[in-house]
């Protein structure tokens, strides 16, 4: 991987070792002693990472990051502070100002390189297309000799001449594969094959164990740790590029996440100890390992830092003045995005007292300072890992999680489309056999009405001399009732027809309408006195033809059930009452019971006798049916002898506010 | 000038009798001549079957036909008198028991002249029969022969 580092530093001395560390890391570094030199550099072309210090001969670094933020081509560059000035405070402001990382004085050059990478390998979404192997062997002339073999063969090679430093290169670099000698001083090849194993971001890089024994145990003890294949040293170049090759085939389907992160990356340490000695001997100690160390000096540091800057792993010193580590453990570990990151509690104090009450804090783990270093930089380890692995352990989960969630949403739509689908095809069905009904009902139901009306009809007048008052009264009912079952099919079939009509919704003058049904009725019936009310100016929404037949019903009816009365008040109008507002038609004639209010609306109920008021008992379902499928409400009040009045509304909109009274 | 003849077309036997005593009763002098479905109607206008020998030059003045007919039906019928040149302009009065709005569209489109429906009532059935004689016997002008 390559990328250009520019370097700003004043200091000839970091600005070398920076330079010779990212050369060797394989990056092309740029070192500026000046601001005004890294302007320069910047206008030439973009650099993919920026190492800034804070005190600049010409000027403040921080402000350099503001420019930097501020520029349309450089403000998603990656950039690394590094300062003297490393104290809590420096860092938020740092971090806040948008550094991506902060590191200080004295820093790790291994560490930088790798954060580098990092931040390089998370904006680069492709890494480069060439295959990598990494050779881990401790004898100079075999490195050599598998570099000879592989690089003709098209692969870029990497060498370490240890475990340790294999396994970093590893976690830097992530190769293609990993070719490993047995034989190693410090952790011999089985073990880096292990730890590769137990690494997320690096378990599916191939591994081939190298060995000069020939005896049988060797191939056991590779497959033992885990490696993929084991290649004799004494064998050709052609089987070990066939091995090669064929391990890495196999492992072109279980290519690891990229953007796990390694347990072998570099990671940051939070110390926070109040005294000053103590803490720098910590943070040598640990940077020595290859961690990064922010020290903090009291436990309203630490939470401010930990406010803007994530670590991997946090060094809490139980005794402090101020907050004091227990309850600076207590808030961290309340905190949502930091209650995760490991917690090891330092003492000066070597009884079970202090170790209980750090535990009780939350920490999660506990180690006395006047234990040696090495103690509690394996305790460190341990966290880091455990931490690692219960990251993977959850992310494992979720994703599980998240895939039966899938797969159960997806069944559930699935399910939901197909009932849906049958329930459509159902509708349709049941809407055809409706159709067929209704049409065979229009044509043949009415025909032997007409038959036996019109033989009646012939037989009164052909045989009227034959007939004597009762038969032709008899013949009179007859016809009579065939005329009304005429009615009854034809109200019933304009019923159904109105549920399937296409409705044509539009805005009309409501009163205009029903002043001139009003009008019609009150001509067909000359002799009456008729007093009409209609209020003037109401609008609605509906489809014109099906409005029409809710307002020749009701206001039909408000004739009808008036026409006892020597004199009708018929009133048309809007109710403005509390609720919403509705269209009326209310009438003083013989109203009805409101004990039976519940069946006005059904289909042939009737709540008045036949003889007194005649109809089909169908107009109220129709009624009904028209404001229903224009999304309103129907409803009537009435006392027996009082009139009624019939309230309707047509959806919401329409029977809402301004919007009726234009 | 011999009165033309009215053609009805009619399966049911009640209705029939009923058609024929309704336009009697509005005093219509006209013959009505009575076929029973849709291919004997072509028989009597095309001169086939039962009607080999007629005298084609003689057409009904008026063609009342039912929906639903037999073997051929009053649509089927109609279709095939408005593709034949003979009777592409005959004037045709769809009379039914149905007001479904696509029986009504259909005729219309097939090209019915009119279309009207049977009341059950009696009397509004001689209403109707009266005033179709008056409008297509009396009225209405035929197109002139052979265009």
């Amino acid at each position: 991987m390559s990328g250009t580092v520019l370097i700003i530093d004043d200091s000839l001395t970091v600005r070398m070792d920076l330079t010779e560390a990212f050369e060797a890391g394989g990056f092309h570094p740029i070192p500026c002693s000046t601001l005004a030199e890294a302007r320069q550099v910047l206008t030439h072309g973009p650099v993919d990472l920026v190492i800034l210090d804070v005190l600049l001969p010409d000027g403040d670094g921080l402000e350099f990051l503001r420019e930097i933020r501020e520029c349309a081509s450089s403000q998603a560059v990656a950039v690394i502070m590094l300062s003297t000035e490393a104290d809590v405070k420096d860092r938020i402001r740092g971090l806040q100002r948008g550094a991506d990382e902060y590191v200080g004085k004295p820093y790790e050059v291994g560490y930088l390189v790798a954060r580098a990478r990092e931040f390089l390998r998370s904006r680069r979404s492709s890494p480069a297309g060439s295959t990598t192997v990494l050779v881990i062997d401790d004898s100079a002339t075999l490195r050599d000799e598998l570099t000879r073999t592989l690089e003709p063969a098209g692969y870029i090679v990497l060498t370490a001449a240890s475990g340790e430093q294999g396994l970093q290169v590893a976690a830097d670099r992530r190769p293609d594969a990993i070719m490993v000698d047995g034989m190693l001083p410090g952790i011999d090849g089985a073990t880096v094959i292990r730890r590769v194993r137990l690494d997320a971001a690096l378990r599916g890089i191939p591994c081939l164990l190298l060995t000069a024994a020939e005896d049988a145990g060797s191939e056991l003890q590779a497959l033992d740790s885990g490696a993929d294949a084991y290649v004799r040293k004494e064998e050709g170049a052609a089987v070990i590029l066939a091995k090669l090759a064929a391990v890495l085939r196999a492992a072109v389907s279980s290519k690891p996440a990229e953007n796990t992160a390694s347990l072998l990356g570099p990671k940051k340490i939070l110390a926070v100890d109040d005294s000053p000695t103590y803490l720098q001997e910590l943070a040598d100690a640990l940077r020595g390992e290859g961690y990064d160390v922010i020290p903090a000096h009291s436990g309203e540091e630490a939470l401010e830092l930990l406010a803007v800057q994530s670590v991997d792993c946090i060094l809490l010193d139980l005794l402090m003045p101020g907050l004091g580590g227990q309850e600076t453990c207590r808030r961290i570990k309340a905190t949502q995005i930091v209650r995760d990151v490991p917690l090891v509690m330092l003492t000066a104090m070597e009884d079970r007292e202090a170790m209980i009450q750090g535990l009780a804090a939350g920490a999660d783990d506990y180690i006395s300072k006047s234990s040696e270093f090495e103690v509690l930089k394996a305790r460190v380890r341990v966290q880091i890992r455990r931490k690692q692995f219960e990251d993977e352990n959850r992310r494992v989960r979720e994703e599980l999680l998240l895939k039966q969630i899938e797969a159960t949403e997806a069944r559930a739509a699935r399910e939901l489309a197909e009932t849906r689908a049958a329930l459509v095809v159902e509708l349709e069905r049941k809407n055809k056999e409706l159709e067929a009904f209704s049409y065979s009902v229009s044509h043949d139901l009415r025909a032997p009405l007409r038959s036996i009306d019109g033989f009646s009809h012939a037989l009164l007048e052909d045989s009227a001399d034959r007939l004597d008052e009762a038969g032709k009264t008899h013949l009179n009912r007859i016809r009579a009732a065939a005329q009304r079952m005429g009615s009854l099919i034809d109200d019933l079939l304009n019923l159904s027809r109105l549920s399937r009509a296409e409705m044509h919704m539009q805005s009309l003058d409501i009163s205009a309408l029903a002043c001139s049904i009003a009008g019609d009725l009150q001509k067909a019936q000359p002799e009456r006195q008729i007093e009409l009310r209609i209020e003037a100016g109401l609008w609605a929404t509906a489809d014109p033809g099906l409005l029409r037949v809710v307002l020749e019903n009701l206001l039909n009816n408000a004739l009808k059930f008036t026409s006892k009365r020597d004199s009708a008040h018929i009133e048309f109008g809007m109710a403005r009452g509390n609720g919403t507002p509705a269209y009326f038609v209310r009438d003083d004639g013989a109203g009805f019971d409101p004990l039976y209010a519940d069946r006005l609306f059904g289909a042939f109920q009737r709540l008045h006798a036949m003889g007194d008021f005649p109809g089909t008992g169908i107009g109220l379902a129709t009624v009904q049916r028209v404001v229903h499928r224009h999304g309103g409400r129907i409803w009537a009040e009435s006392a027996v002898n009082h009139g009624a009045t019939f309230y309707f509304t047509l959806s919401e909109a329409a029977s809402q506010g301004e919007s009726c009274e234009k | 000038m011999k009165n033309k003849v009215i053609l009805l077309v009619e399966d049911n036997p009640d209705d029939e009798a009923l058609t024929v005593r309704a336009l009697k009763k509005s005093k219509i002098i006209n013959e009505v001549v009575v076929v029973h479905d849709g291919v004997q109607a072509l028989d009597y206008l095309f001169g086939d079957g039962a009607y080999l020998n007629r005298d084609l030059t003689q057409m009904p003045q008026v063609v009342l036909l039912d929906l639903k007919l037999p073997r051929l039906d009053g649509l089927g019928l109609l279709r095939r008198l408005r593709s034949d040149t003979r009777t592409k302009l005959l004037p045709v009065v769809i009379l039914t028991s149905s007001n479904e709005e696509q029986d009504r569209i259909n005729s219309y489109d097939l090209g019915a002249n009119s279309y009207v429906r049977k009341p059950v009532d009696f009397e509004q059935f001689v209403e109707a029969a009266t005033q179709l004689g008056l409008y297509w016997l009396v009225l209405n002008e035929p197109p002139p022969r052979r265009i």
